[in-house]
């Protein structure tokens, strides 16, 4: 198998759970903050300040990012699925970039 | 911890089992460990299934190996517990002198052109991932990485793009030394899953 076929599945999966059934939060809400955290246009307040931060410096998210959420969605559930649907959205652009890099190069080593 | 109940474990069970290991462990529960009991329905499975088959599956790089990327990418983010929690784990399959070097400058440290050729990569994709070209991934193979390897050394950063991200986020309290070191054995014996 292409080695970066078996990692893309796993990205798959990871971006489908993030955004799908199984969240508590409506999936609008966290696709928006996953695709905000990978570079996408602003979102709702007060999503947007932390998927924000998440994206450009997560060391600098504030105790008010975090409750402005926590308030908005409700439960502390509701803020972690925001954070983690967040940091999956960046995590993974940077999968995308790589993967792209990678399969547009030649191979001399293999 | 930001949020109350990954602190405290959500379920009855999982605030048995927090205070079972950290009576038995003598120290106190990670909060990597706590997120990984967390709402375990959500993402919780996806996310440790690419981690273990990345971190402890077949490649290339050795275990300590990308550990050690692991915890660079963690430098990189300013990522206090994962550059603690990962250098441990790394020391363990690689010179201890050579990890610090790396974290200091991995382009001075006495690593082999193939894995300083790496982080370069790894780098460049995690702090200007707009810039990062099919040049970039030239440069690697040119210098002996292949497909295979770079395949699962962006993985690795990929996942720890996420991890670090979440962590401080979440403002994960940062363990003695010695409490990194009890969890880096964990770690290393239990796997990501």
């Amino acid at each position: 198998m292409n080695p970066i076929d078996l990692h893309q599945r796993h990205a798959d999966r990871l971006r489908a759970a993030a955004t799908g059934a199984s969240g508590q939060t409506a999936e609008s809400v966290r696709i928006a903050a996953l695709t905000r955290a990978a570079g996408g246009a602003p979102i709702d307040k007060p999503y947007d300040g932390l998927a924000q931060q998440i994206r450009d410096a997560a060391w600098r998210v504030t105790d008010a990012h975090v409750a402005a959420v926590r308030a908005a969605t409700g439960s502390d559930k509701g803020a972690f699925e925001i954070i983690m649907a967040a940091s999956i959205g960046a995590g993974l652009a940077r999968w995308d970039a790589a993967a792209r890099a990678i399969d547009e190069a030649g191979d001399a080593a293999s | 911890m930001r949020l109350a109940e990954i602190e405290r474990g959500d379920r009855l069970r999982t605030r048995a089992l927090i205070r079972i290991i950290s009576t038995v462990s003598g120290a106190r529960l990670p909060d990597a460990a706590r997120v990984a009991f967390y709402h375990k329905g959500y993402v919780g499975a996806a996310l440790a299934e690419w981690m273990h088959a990345v971190m402890r599956g077949p490649s290339g790089w050795t275990v300590g190996e990308r550990e050690l990327m692991a915890a660079m990418v963690a430098h990189w983010n300013s990522c206090t517990f994962c550059v603690g929690a990962h250098r441990a784990i790394a020391v363990r399959g690689v010179e201890p002198a050579i990890v610090d070097a790396c974290l200091a400058d991995y382009r001075t440290a006495p690593i082999s052109a193939p894995l300083r050729v790496t982080l370069i990569f790894l780098e460049t994709m995690t702090l200007r991932p707009d810039d990062l070209q099919a040049s970039h991934a030239q440069d690697a193979m040119d210098t002996g990485v292949s497909r295979a390897q770079l395949a699962d050394a962006a993985a690795v950063a990929s996942l720890f793009n996420i991890v670090t991200r979440y962590a401080d986020a979440l403002d994960f309290t940062i363990p003695t030394e010695t409490e990194f070191d009890k969890a880096a054995g964990m770690l290393l014996k239990r796997g990501y899953r």
